[in-house]
C-alpha cells in the first residue's frame, strides 16, 4: 500500500534567532524519516520541544523542510500549488478550542474550510451537515461558538476538519485543556473516525493516550527515538523515561507487581494485558474487609500532615458575572467549602462548574455577593477588610501562569512581588533564593536567565517561584500541571508535595482535570458541577464512586480504574484503591501466598 | 466588586441577539445604513441637526430592544475625554477659528481672563461636542449589538465584491476586521487574567489606591504580557486557517446567501430621510 504521507530527511530550523525562542540555537527537527499508510492510526510523544508539533505542521505544508521532502498523497508540500488539495486531505486540530475558531456562528465555523476550497453552496451545505452529524452537533449548528463547552469546541474543530473531506487528520495535542468527559468525547470521536477507515494521527503528552494508538512513534530532541507498536515502545520504560517521558499506568503497574510476584510475565502494558495476566495467576481468598485508612498509609513518600483547624471557610457563596448588564452570567451559587490548615484540598469538575470563580475568591480578588468567606481571620464580607493583606496571605497562580511572565530576567520577575511589598537589597536577594529553591531552580544558575529562552516546564516554576516569594500561608493553584509533559508534571508535583510538608507549613487548594494529580496531592477532595458545589469527601471516598463520578463528567484515575476493571472481574479489591502504590500493595497481598 | 471586570466598560463589539425588526434586516442594510448617520453626525452643521441625531440614536436603541441605561454607560469610559474636549472648545474655541468668524465671535464675549475667553459662540461649540460624541457612540454600539460578527463579514464581502475586480484584497480585508472584532472581548478577558494574576502578586489593582504614578507603573505588567498572548493568539489563529485552506485571492464561495427585502428599502430610505434632516437643519 502507498503511503499516505511519507517524510524523507526532513530537517528543519526555525528562522531568525529570537523569533521562536529557544529552537534557534538547534534544528527543531532533524533527519527524520517516516511513513504513515492510510488507515494508520499513529501517536507522536515526546517531551517539550522535541519537535512534535514541528513535525505535524510539516504533514499538511504549514511548515516546508529545510532540507529533504514530505509528500502527501504523493505530492510535494513544496509545490505550492498543491497546497489546497494537501491541506483538504491533511486536517489539523489544535490545541486551544477558542483559537481555531474562525466564524461567530457554529454552521459558519465549519462552512470556512469547504469556502476556501471553492466548492458550490449546495455541496457546503451538505457537507456541513454530516460533519456537524458525526461529531453531535447538529442541534448546535445555529449557536454562536463562545457558548460551547471547551469539549463541544473540539468536536467543533474536528467538524470543520471533516467538512472538507480529508483523509488524514492530526490531532495536535487536542485533548491537553479538556475536562475528564471532553476529552473522552473527543478520543471516542478519534476511535469512530479510525475505524471509518481515516487516518488519524495523535500528537499527546499523556501515555494512555498514546496506547490507543495503532502504532508509537516518539522524539526527542528532533529526532526519531522510537517507532514501533506501543508493545514494543513502552516496553523501554528506562529509556523513555530518560527523554522525560514515561508509561502507561498499566505497564508502570505491571513492572511494579513483577518486582515482587516473579510469576508475572514480561512487558505487560495495556490494561487487557494486565488483567488477562493477573487472572492466570493462584490468588489467596478474598482477605476479611478492611478499609485503607488513609492513601498516606502507603504512599510514604508523602504522608499527609496533621490537620489544623479550619483555615478557609466558604459558606452559600454565589457569584454573578457582570452583573447588572445584560451579559449576566450566573458562574457559582450556594457553594460550601471547608479547608484545613496545612492540607492540600482539591478542586475537581467540569470545565466551567465554578472553580476558576471559587478560587478567585479564596484570596479577596472577587468579593462574596451572596454568602461568606473567611480566611483565617479575614472576613470577606465585611467592606473594611484589608484584601492586600489577603492577597498575601493567599497566592494564586492561574492557568497556564507563565503567559504572565513580563519581565526579561528570571530574578526581576520573582523579584516582582516581594519588591512591592517593600522588600530590597539582601533581603529581597534572600527571598528570591528561597523562592526559587523551593521550585528546584539553583539561584545562581537560572536568576539571570532571559524569561522568553526557558522551557515550558522552567516557565512554570518561575511563576510559581514569583507567587511563592510573596511567602503565603495558602498556596491556590488553577491547573497547575495542564500542558506539562510528563517529567516536568512529576517535577511540579514533588516539589508542590514538599510545600505541603510540615516545615513550609503551605495550605494548598488546587483545581484540576488530572485526577491522578489530585490523588497524589491531596487527602480532601470537593467536586463541583453546574456552579456549586456536590460532593466533599475523602480523595478515596470520592474516586472509589466510579459512576458517581461519570455523572459529573468525570473519570477516576487510571490506577482506580485498572482496579474497577479488576474488580468486575470478581477480584473484590478495596473501593479504596486511587493510585498506583495502592493498587499495586492490594494487588500484592492477594498474590502472595 | 467589579473592579476586574473590564469587559463590562466594553459595550462596542458586543453582539446582542434581542431578535428586535432591526436585528431582522439585511446585514448590508444594517451597514450602509449605520455609516449613512455616521457620515451625517460627523458633518451636521447645527445645533439642532445634533438634537435630531441624539434623539433619533436613543429611539433607534429603543427599537433595537437594547437596553438603553447598558448602552449609555459605553459612554462612561470616554466621557472624560468628552469633558475635556468640551472645555477646551468652550476655553479656547474662538482662538482656533479663522480671523473674520473670530470677529463676529468676539462681539458675543461674556468672560475674558488671560488665555480663556468664552463667548456664545464656544459655547454653542461646546454643546455640538457634547451631542456628537455620544450620538455617535450610541450609533456604533447599536450596531455592534444588532449586527453579529458573522452578519458584519458577510455584508462587507458582499457590498465589497465590485472592488475585488479592480485586484484589491477585499477578503483579506474582511477578514482583517472579522478577526479583530473577534479578539475585542477576548483582549477584554485577556487583560482581566492578567491584572488579577499581577494583583494576586502583590500590584495593586482593585484595592482603592491608585495615584497617577502608581497607575502607570502598574500598566506595564499587563500590557507586556498583553501584547505578547495577542501576538501568540494571533499567530495561532493565523495557522489555524492556513490549515483549512485559507488563502489571499482564492475563489472562495460561501455558505450564506443574502436577501434584501422591501424592508431593507424602508428602513434605508428612513437611514437616509434622518440624516438629510441632520445636515439640512
Amino acid at each position: 500500500m502507498n503511503p499516505i504521507i511519507s517524510v524523507r530527511d526532513v530537517t528543519y530550523a526555525y528562522p531568525a534567532a529570537g523569533h521562536h525562542a529557544g529552537t534557534s540555537e538547534r534544528e527543531a527537527l532533524l533527519n527524520v524519516s517516516l511513513e504513515i499508510h492510510e488507515g494508520e492510526s499513529v501517536a507522536v510523544v515526546g517531551a517539550n520541544g522535541s519537535g512534535k508539533s514541528t513535525l505535524a505542521r510539516h504533514l499538511n505544508a504549514l511548515l516546508l523542510p529545510s532540507r529533504g521532502q514530505v509528500r502527501v498523497a504523493g505530492r510535494d508540500t513544496r509545490e505550492v500549488i498543491h497546497h489546497p488539495e494537501i491541506r483538504r486531505t491533511v486536517g489539523m486540530v489544535f490545541q486551544r478550542p477558542d483559537d481555531q475558531v474562525v466564524a461567530s456562528v457554529v454552521e459558519h465555523d465549519v462552512a470556512f474550510g469547504p469556502e476556501n476550497l471553492g466548492w458550490p453552496r449546495e455541496r457546503i451545505r451538505a457537507q456541513v451537515r454530516a460533519a456537524l452529524e458525526a461529531v453531535g452537533l447538529w442541534e448546535e449548528r445555529l449557536r454562536p461558538p463562545h457558548m460551547l463547552s471547551a469539549g463541544q469546541m473540539q468536536r467543533l474543530a474536528v467538524a470543520g476538519v471533516l467538512a472538507m473531506r480529508p483523509s488524514c487528520i492530526v490531532f495536535d495535542e487536542a485533548t491537553a485543556m479538556l475536562d475528564p468527559a471532553g476529552r473522552r468525547a473527543v478520543r471516542e470521536l478519534m476511535r469512530d473516525l479510525h475505524q471509518q477507515g481515516l487516518t488519524t494521527i495523535s500528537i499527546t503528552h499523556l501515555m494512555d493516550e498514546a496506547l490507543e494508538a495503532d502504532r508509537v512513534i516518539v522524539l526527542h530532541r528532533g529526532e526519531v527515538a522510537f517507532d514501533g507498536t506501543p508493545a514494543t515502545v513502552f516496553r523501554r520504560s528506562e529509556e523513555l523515561r530518560a527523554l522525560g517521558l514515561d508509561v502507561p499506568t498499566s505497564a508502570r503497574v505491571a513492572a511494579a507487581l513483577r518486582a515482587r510476584i516473579p510469576g508475572l510475565p514480561e512487558h505487560l502494558i495495556t490494561v487487557e494485558d494486565l488483567v488477562a495476566a493477573l487472572e492466570t495467576l493462584p490468588r489467596s481468598a478474598e482477605p476479611a474487609t478492611r478499609r485503607m485508612d488513609s492513601p498516606a498509609e502507603l504512599d510514604i513518600a508523602s504522608p499527609h500532615p496533621a490537620a489544623g483547624s479550619p483555615l478557609i471557610e466558604v459558606t452559600d457563596l454565589g457569584h454573578t458575572y457582570m452583573r447588572d448588564t445584560p451579559f449576566a452570567r450566573r458562574a457559582i451559587r450556594d457553594v460550601t467549602l471547608t479547608v484545613d490548615e496545612g492540607l492540600a484540598h482539591g478542586l475537581i469538575g467540569p470545565t466551567g462548574s465554578g472553580k476558576s470563580t471559587l478560587l478567585q475568591h479564596l484570596n479577596g480578588l472577587l468579593r462574596p455577593q451572596e454568602g461568606a468567606v473567611r480566611i483565617s481571620s479575614f472576613d470577606l464580607t465585611d467592606p473594611a477588610c484589608d484584601v492586600r493583606a489577603v492577597r498575601r496571605m493567599a497566592g494564586l497562580v492561574f492557568q497556564m501562569p507563565e503567559m504572565q511572565i513580563f519581565e526579561q530576567y528570571v530574578g526581576d520577575e520573582i523579584a516582582y512581588g516581594p519588591r512591592l511589598a517593600g522588600l530590597e537589597g539582601e533581603t529581597l536577594r534572600e527571598r528570591v533564593r528561597w523562592a526559587m529553591t523551593l521550585v528546584g531552580l539553583d539561584f545562581e544558575g537560572f536568576k539571570d536567565r532571559l524569561t522568553f529562552a526557558l522551557s515550558g516546564g522552567e516557565k512554570r516554576k518561575v511563576a510559581l517561584a514569583s507567587t511563592l516569594a510573596l511567602q503565603p500561608n495558602i498556596l491556590l493553584l488553577d491547573e497547575p500541571t495542564a500542558g506539562l509533559d510528563p517529567g516536568a508534571r512529576h517535577e511540579l508535583l514533588a516539589h508542590l508535595q514538599q510545600l505541603r510538608a510540615p516545615e513550609e507549613g503551605i495550605t494548598i487548594v488546587l483545581s484540576s482535570h488530572q485526577m491522578e494529580d489530585i490523588a497524589a496531592l491531596c487527602r480532601d477532595v470537593t467536586v463541583m458541577s453546574q456552579g456549586t458545589t456536590v460532593a466533599s469527601d475523602g480523595v478515596s471516598a470520592i474516586f472509589g464512586d466510579a459512576d458517581r463520578l461519570e455523572a459529573w463528567g468525570l473519570a477516576a484515575p487510571a490506577a482506580a480504574e485498572i482496579a474497577t476493571e479488576l474488580n468486575a472481574r470478581g477480584w473484590s479489591l478495596s473501593q479504596d484503591i486511587i493510585d498506583e502504590h495502592q493498587l499495586v500493595a492490594a494487588l500484592t497481598e492477594r498474590l502472595a501466598e | 466588586m467589579e473592579s476586574f471586570e473590564f469587559q463590562r466598560y466594553v459595550t462596542i463589539g458586543q453582539h446582542m441577539p434581542t431578535g428586535s425588526p432591526i436585528h431582522h434586516l439585511d446585514p448590508r442594510t444594517r451597514i450602509v445604513g449605520v455609516l449613512l448617520l455616521m457620515l451625517a453626525v460627523t458633518f451636521a452643521p447645527g445645533l439642532s441637526g445634533l438634537v435630531v441625531a441624539l434623539v433619533g440614536a436613543l429611539i433607534l436603541t429603543g427599537v433595537a430592544r437594547v437596553p438603553i441605561n447598558y448602552a449609555l454607560k459605553g459612554l462612561l469610559a470616554p466621557l472624560p475625554f468628552i469633558l475635556f474636549l468640551v472645555a477646551l472648545q468652550v476655553l479656547l474655541g474662538p482662538t482656533m477659528l479663522p480671523s473674520r468668524q473670530v470677529e463676529e465671535a468676539a462681539l458675543a464675549v461674556l468672560w475674558h481672563w488671560g488665555p480663556f475667553t468664552v463667548s456664545t459662540f464656544s459655547i454653542v461649540s461646546g454643546l455640538k461636542i457634547l451631542l456628537r460624541f455620544p450620538a455617535l457612540i450610541l450609533i456604533i454600539t447599536l450596531f455592534s449589538a444588532s449586527t453579529s460578527t458573522a452578519e458584519t463579514v458577510h455584508g462587507l464581502t458582499s457590498l465589497l465584491r465590485p472592488l475585488q475586480k479592480l485586484k484589491l484584497p477585499v477578503q483579506d480585508f474582511v477578514l482583517m476586521i472579522q478577526v479583530a472584532l473577534r479578539f475585542l472581548p477576548l483582549l477584554a478577558r485577556e487583560a482581566e487574567r492578567i491584572a488579577k494574576s499581577q494583583a494576586s502578586r502583590g500590584a495593586e489593582w482593585g484595592t482603592g489606591r491608585s495615584g497617577l504614578l502608581r497607575r502607570a507603573r502598574q500598566a506595564l505588567p499587563i500590557l507586556i504580557p498583553l501584547f505578547l498572548v495577542s501576538l501568540q493568539r494571533a499567530e495561532n489563529l493565523a495557522v489555524a486557517m492556513e490549515a483549512r485552506g485559507y488563502r489571499s485571492f482564492s475563489a472562495r464561495t460561501s455558505l450564506v446567501q443574502l436577501h434584501f427585502r422591501p424592508k431593507d428599502a424602508v428602513a434605508l430610505s428612513g437611514c437616509l430621510i434622518l440624516a438629510a434632516v441632520m445636515i439640512l437643519l
